[in-house]
């Protein structure tokens, strides 16, 4: 397994030259530069800045903007070229086909796994990589060679929140489902969900398919309070499901509810208000995690959002922005080796001298390039906001660390926080 | 017998809300002959109205990101303000999309297009104001009011019986207004020969204008309404309701506003009425049933049948 950070070579200050003058010669010369003089690739993105999803979307702006200014400006430098997507499939195709226009060295989104399932095939017939920074559904990394994922699948972390609703209520035993049925995620989500329910050993008393675009609940909810249930699972974005959440505790209903990842999402307070709390949520990130790059990230957000939280969707994006800025790095290195003589390689190496980060891979051709970074992107071991992340080959995401987070409204029911169950953060294989 | 009440309520609530919303469709029909396809966004926003007249902050995207205004009314009188300044914009279109091309004696075909023009100018201009994301009327803001009240067993929201108690109230206004005043006959009488009321001394512009502000109105208040009960779901949110107000507007009649109440409960009813294994596909139902009804009496439920003028 490569290491997340190999150490750099050294260069001399001829093969610098030569390596500056073979890139004239060449005729790769980058589009625009950045401050340091480096070549400026530029990084695309699509998410859900409209529509039904766009309460992820703006998590996600967040996270890429707040990457692109920690690390775009490194060599080397990515300029982020960031689209609307919408919530439905035809912008986000529209969005995609913009920007594969540009020369883009990859792209991160879009926000729905609905959408990946449209759009994805599109960038990987293109020799495109895509990563996914929030597409939780099964069967996205399978789309094609070129499409990977950071967003931990719903198999991984649906049943954790079902698991800690268990534990806080040990007698629980009438389960319902609430599930979008229009949406990708969800209704793959509710499959685990459903599953995970049944394996407790719970009696699932009825299961209710809505819409990503319903807000009146009235019948459906008037429905499931007659089974009587324990537990209620909700697998839904955050506008339909914070609308259900608030109209299920104004009908009456006082039990556990939990709800999937397409509601991780702190969007969710205005919505629901007050009734958001208790909420059990599943999650695949921790802004209380100690390490030194999640330490950084929090502090980024932070100082942006006067003090809150970061949510999960925002380090996710943040994650995939610095993923591929790091497989970038380690493609680069690896370029500058590759395109120099072993004669000049030695001497560089005596001399101690640094090549001119980025050169190497603005003299590539771009879809050489791609391809470069999609194989070296799906190599690496990534020390992120996450945690250490890596890949499969196929490109599902192989994470450590997962929790449950229980949402705390404050007393105006304005605001909150996700407040993470102490007992057990679940490690799974 | 409880789950009925239930069924009953949960259905006359969301249909009296299509009600509204098709009496709107139905006062500009029936003056002018065409569907007001702007009529979403004007519902759309009341909603907005309604909720900045409560002391609403526009949130982070938008040009008028984090401003709100300097007073707070409460929201009883939030409501009725959202409904005049829905009507001042219904107005405005009718001068801007409406009149000019009616006074060119254009096809109203063409009315259409520039409705639906409008409609999407104003939905983007929203967003271009106060951005794509969701707001909600503060849960607290019927304090004096429970959340929720028992009606002979069954649980019902009192925001759901609110709506339903507004929206009939309003709709009974109307009917007396429409049946009981000199101007409401007027309208009709317009609506019945634009050009033999203008004969007989009727300002037919004059009450083209009071079907707009009136339509308007009830869009705005519908849109408050909806958006004390769920959320204001972006920009966007008016378009499903004016996809069921059409519905409404047909299966009632067109141009019938007695049709169009009537289409409003049964529509609303009917999705009340769909078992919870197909709840997903509430819409599919609704739609289905009135195609149906529709092949069995074209003209709609209250509707006249078109004679052919020779």
């Amino acid at each position: 397994m490569p290491p997340t950070r190999p150490p750099s070579l050294p260069f001399p200050a001829l093969a610098v030259g030569l390596a500056g003058a073979c890139g004239v010669l060449l005729g790769c010369q980058a589009s625009n530069r950045a401050p340091s003089g480096s070549p400026t690739l530029t990084l695309g993105a699509v998410v859900a800045l409209t529509g039904n999803a766009s309460l992820i979307g703006q998590d996600q702006r967040v996270g890429l903007e707040l990457a692109a200014s920690e690390f775009g400006g490194r060599a080397p430098a990515l300029t982020l070229r960031l689209e609307d997507g919408g919530s439905d499939e035809q912008t986000a195709t529209s969005a995609f086909r913009r920007l594969l226009q540009q020369p883009v060295v990859a792209l991160i989104g879009p926000s729905l796994s609905q959408q990946a399932f449209a759009v994805d095939p599109i960038a990987d017939r293109a020799g495109v990589p895509v990563l996914g920074a929030s597409n939780t559904a099964m069967g996205v990394p399978e789309i094609g060679p070129f499409v990977s994922r950071i967003s931990a699948p719903v198999s991984k972390v649906a049943p954790l929140s079902i698991q800690a609703a268990k534990r806080l209520n040990p007698k629980l035993e009438r389960v319902a489902v609430f599930f979008a049925q229009d949406d990708a995620y969800s209704t793959s989500e509710t499959k685990i969900f459903q599953k995970s329910i049944q394996g407790l050993g719970l009696k699932l008393v009825t299961v209710q398919r809505t819409s990503t675009a319903d807000i009146d609940f009235h019948k459906p909810i008037a429905d499931t309070l007659q089974t009587r249930p324990d537990l209620i699972v909700i697998s839904a974005l955050p506008n339909d499901g914070g609308n259900l959440v608030r109209q299920l505790r104004e009908m009456g209903y006082t039990g556990l509810i939990a709800a999937g990842n397409g509601m991780n999402s702190p969007n969710i307070y205005s919505v629901c208000q007050r009734y958001c709390d208790g909420l059990l949520i599943a999650q695949a990130y921790s802004p209380e995690a100690q390490t030194a790059v999640n330490r950084r990230f929090v502090q980024l957000y932070q100082k942006r959002h006067q003090g809150t939280s970061p949510p999960q969707f925002t380090a996710q994006a943040y994650a995939a922005l610095q993923v591929i800025h790091e497989a970038l790095t380690r493609l680069d290195r690896q370029e500058s080796l590759r395109q120099l003589s072993p004669n000049l390689v030695s001497k560089a190496q005596k001399l101690q001298i640094q090549p001119p980060k980025g050169q190497a891979l603005a003299r590539m051709p771009l879809p050489d390039l791609r391809r470069a970074l999609n194989t070296v992107l799906l190599q690496g071991t990534y020390d992120t906001p996450l945690g250490e992340i890596r890949f499969t080959p196929e490109g599902e995401v192989i994470q450590k660390d997962f929790y449950v987070a229980r949402v705390k409204m404050d007393a105006a029911g304005k605001t909150g926080r996700f407040a993470l169950l102490p007992n057990p953060s679940p490690t799974l294989p | 017998m409880e789950g009925l009440l239930q069924l009953l309520f949960n259905g006359l609530s969301v249909g009296a809300v299509y009600a509204l919303f098709a009496l709107g469709y139905t006062l500009v029909f029936s003056v002018l002959g065409v569907i007001n396809f702007a009529h979403g966004a004007i519902f759309t926003l009341g909603a907005y109205f309604t909720y900045f007249l409560i002391g609403g902050t526009v949130g982070a995207n938008g040009l008028m990101a984090g401003q709100q205004l300097p007073f707070s009314l409460p929201f009883w009188l939030a409501l009725p303000l959202a409904g005049v300044g829905a009507a001042a914009v219904a107005l405005g279109l009718e001068r801007i999309a409406f009149r000019p091309l009616r006074e060119r004696g254009s096809d109203p075909l063409l009315a259409l297009i520039t409705s639906l023009g409008a409609g999407v100018i104003l939905v983007n201009l929203i967003q271009l104001l106060v951005g794509a994301e969701s707001y909600s009327i503060p849960v607290g803001t019927l304090e004096a009011l429970p959340v929720a009240i028992s009606i002979a067993g069954a649980k019902v929201r009192t925001v759901q019986v609110l709506l339903l108690a507004i929206a009939g109230l309003l709709l009974v206004a109307l009917s007396i207004w429409i049946d009981g005043s000199r101007s409401g006959k007027a309208l009709q009488a317009v609506s019945e020969d634009p050009v033999t009321a203008q004969l007989l001394g009727i300002n037919s512009g004059r009450m083209i204008q009071i079907a707009f502000g009136i339509s308007g109105f009830l869009a705005g208040v519908a849109g408050g309404l909806v958006g004390l009960s769920v959320s204001i779901a972006g920009p966007y949110f008016g378009i499903g309701y004016g996809l069921k107000g059409l519905g409404v507007l047909v299966l009632g009649g067109l141009g019938s506003v007695p049709g169009a109440v009537l289409g409003g409960l049964i529509i609303g009813l009917a999705e009340a009425c769909v078992p919870a294994d197909l709840s997903g596909y509430k819409d599919a139902v609704a739609f289905g049933f009135l195609f149906l009804m529709l092949l069995i009496r074209p003209q709609g439920l209250l509707g006249r049948p078109l004679a052919e003028k020779v």
